[in-house]
């Protein structure tokens, strides 16, 4: 299209008198375009002035400021949207931390778990009332899962952790072979349940870890357990 | 044709999120909304920043535009509403002076002073467009100079004119075109650097 051409569009278009598919084609350029906007201002200048109106400039400080105004609204506006976002960070982070939290409980289960033949041991020993001053009295050398004065077999602790389970533990898919008794913080059986009811929601690395540890537990579970020294620290978390 | 198309188009833009093609409409429509308001206040300065509400009005209100009357007609009842609240406002709150100026006849210097945005420069630069504009009305051939006049001062449209000076609506729209550019070329000449100079100088 020619400038004269174009001009001409532009022309009918400020009258009104330029069919409407041309005036979508042209309003589009006319938006973008600065020059051409420079030539429609001074076509309104140019009636302006044949109407005798007030005022008439060749510049456009009215449409300049409502140019002006309008952007620094949309900046205010921009403003409280970026605050708005916060929302959203907000709920990612409380995920995280919902992961974050449901990990940490993870490796606690675990962890319980893996000093479970440990409390059991402690647990034939009798009531204990005070986990932190027995831990305390604990040698640093290597002891065995024997109360102080009593000698017992292999055959013995044997038989004790494969005793019969009581009956307030609930009957489950999942069973470990060997259920040791006593008053341990959290019973396998429930244990086990619970992590097996809950590794659908874990990530399959985690699953495949708890899982493996409740299998390997299961199968070392006959033998005869030799307790390392106990760390007040880890076990009061003092 | 439709009528009012032009504007629907610009409109529908703006809808769209186009800043561009509102600063058009304010580009066709702020002499004819400054008129208008002039009614209601007499002060330019004034006139001007209601004008200016107006727009900013509009833009605002556009979202809700359906085209159910032309774009003209919204945006002058929009202006007249903003020029008449404007008017109330200032009723209420007339502006304060120093309480120390004693003298009202100084007050009152002051006052006409505080609302002249008239700058000596800009009455100047409007003279001159006035001027070259008439000037270059003058020097158009009779044809074009009728038709330009028939459109811009009797708001005439093409048919119409073309029923009055007897011709194809084809050959009006012809003579317009080159009328407004005769002007046009005639003002870029004066006013050399165009828009931007002029912006500067007014």
């Amino acid at each position: 299209m020619s400038n004269e051409e174009l001009d001409s569009q532009l022309s009918a278009m400020f009258d009104d008198e330029l069919p409407a598919t041309e005036c979508e084609l042209l309003a589009r350029r006319l938006a973008r375009d600065e020059q051409l906007r420079g030539r429609w201002g001074r076509y309104a200048a140019i009636g302006a002035c044949i109407r005798g109106e007030h005022g008439v400039r060749l510049s456009a400080p009215l449409a300049s400021k409502v140019s002006a105004a309008l952007t620094q609204e949309a900046a205010a506006r921009a403003a409280p949207a970026t605050d708005r976002r916060k929302p959203g960070i907000t709920w990612v982070t409380s995920l995280a931390g919902l992961a974050t939290a449901a990990a940490v409980a993870a490796i606690a289960i675990l962890w319980i778990r893996a000093q479970g033949p440990v409390l059991v041991a402690q647990s034939q020993s009798g009531p204990v009332p005070n986990l932190a001053a027995q831990t305390k009295m604990a040698p640093s050398t290597p002891v065995t899962a024997t109360p102080p004065g009593a000698e017992q077999s292999a055959g013995q602790v044997a038989a004790a952790l494969t005793r019969p389970r009581p009956s307030r533990e609930p009957d489950s898919y999942v069973v470990p072979l060997a259920v040791p008794q006593g008053p341990a913080l959290v019973p396998p059986t429930e244990l086990a349940n619970y992590i097996v009811a809950h590794s659908v929601y874990s990530g399959p690395l985690m699953r495949r870890n708890a899982l493996s540890a409740l299998v390997g537990e299961d199968a070392a579970a006959p033998q005869v357990i030799t307790l390392q020294p106990i760390d007040a620290t880890v076990v009061t978390g003092k | 044709m439709t009528a009012d198309a032009s504007d629907l188009s610009l409109v529908q833009r703006v809808q769209h999120g186009d800043r561009g093609a509102f600063d058009v409409l304010v580009l066709k429509y702020q002499h004819k909304v400054v008129k208008l308001v002039m009614r209601y206040v007499r002060n330019p300065a004034e006139a001007e920043d209601i004008a200016q509400d107006a727009f900013i009005k509009a833009y605002r209100a556009l979202p809700q535009f359906r085209g159910d009357s032309a774009f003209y007609t919204w945006l002058y009842r929009i202006a007249i509403n903003t020029a008449k609240n404007a008017v109330v406002a200032r009723d209420r709150n007339p502006v304060d002076f120093d309480l120390d100026m004693t003298n009202n006849e100084e007050s009152y210097e002051m006052q006409g002073r505080l609302k002249d945005s008239e700058t000596p420069e800009a009455l100047v630069l409007t003279d001159e467009i006035r001027t070259t504009v008439n000037a270059a009305i003058a020097n158009l051939p009779d044809d074009l100079r009728t038709a330009i006049v028939l459109r811009e001062l009797e708001g005439l449209s093409y048919e119409e004119i073309a029923a009055t000076m007897d011709c194809p609506v084809g050959t009006v729209r012809s003579r317009i075109f080159r009328a407004r550019e005769a002007i046009d070329s005639r003002l870029r000449e004066v006013f050399e650097g165009g828009l931007g100079r002029a912006e500067e100088i007014g």
